[in-house]
């Protein structure tokens, strides 16, 4: 990426939410390989990388992450200078769908980004 | 460019005659990623179908931001001469759109480079021009992004 002006010394909190939930059950009749299906739907096992890229300007891909995932602009600058300095930053791990979504939303921007299976 | 006016989440910008030009002479090369382009993931695992769903989003999106900049460069109504200037009001959602066609043009551009790490290291007189609309989209974009921070 290219370009700078920006905070170097940019902080970030993740915030683990615990929920409760219930355990699944298996009703009499239904069929388990439905189920499966469903539940990898909906399993939030992909995840969503931005890569480094010689072209994009610093600026533009924190001001993308912002209006992409509604990302504060610390946390936009954060994961902007991981990819230009780790020459990637895995942005979030989401479902299929989801992952599919932002993959599509990054590049309309024209960001390298793509989806991977979290292993 | 500069900018006059904020209003609401969008931005009002003034431009000398010769920038006009050279905006809509740049916007004129919209789109240059290649079709099908951009992987939508790296391992070989993910199904086809859900790669051509993607190309065939990003061809939609195109063929949309090729209408609505074709309407914004011939309607009289947007872009309005102010005294020897020109002025272009755009409002929030528009800002981002104009952002991302620059960016296609950019990154287009640069792809057809041969995607180099120094652009202007491939610099002569057969690559001057997608090295000049690279530099000049990035060059706009900034203004923009500028502007938008205030």
């Amino acid at each position: 990426m290219k370009g700078a002006r920006l905070d170097k010394s940019p902080k970030l909190f993740y915030c683990a939410h615990m929920t409760e939930i219930a355990a699944p059950q298996m009703l009499p009749g239904t069929i388990q390989e439905s189920e499966t299906q469903e539940e990898s739907d909906v399993d939030p096992g992909y995840l969503v990388i931005c890569w480094n890229d010689p072209v994009n300007y610093m600026d533009y891909v924190a001001h993308v992450f912002q209006r992409v995932f509604g990302w504060p602009r610390k946390k936009a600058e954060f994961h902007m200078l991981q990819v230009h300095e780790q020459g990637k930053s895995v942005l979030v791990r989401e479902s299929l769908e989801k992952a599919e979504h932002y993959v599509h939303q990054l590049q309309k921007h024209s960001l390298h980004a793509t989806m991977e299976r979290d292993q | 460019m500069k900018l006059i006016a904020r209003p609401d989440d969008g931005l009002q910008f003034e431009m000398a005659s010769r920038e006009k030009d050279l905006l809509i002479q740049l916007l004129r090369l919209y789109p240059r990623i290649p079709s099908s382009y951009q992987p939508l993931s790296k391992a070989a695992s993910l199904e086809q179908s859900s790669q051509r769903l993607l190309d065939e989003a990003l061809a939609e999106t195109r063929a949309q931001n090729k209408k609505a900049l074709q309407s914004l460069l011939t309607d009289p109504q947007r872009l309005r001469q102010h005294g020897g200037n020109w002025r272009l009001t755009l409002s929030g959602p528009e800002v981002e759109w104009l952002l991302q066609v620059l960016n296609d043009i950019r990154v287009g551009s640069w792809i057809h480079l041969g995607s180099p790490e120094t652009p202007f290291k491939v610099l002569n007189t057969a690559t001057a021009p997608d090295v000049w609309a690279m530099e000049m989209a990035g060059s706009f974009q900034m203004r923009l992004l500028e502007m938008l921070e205030g």
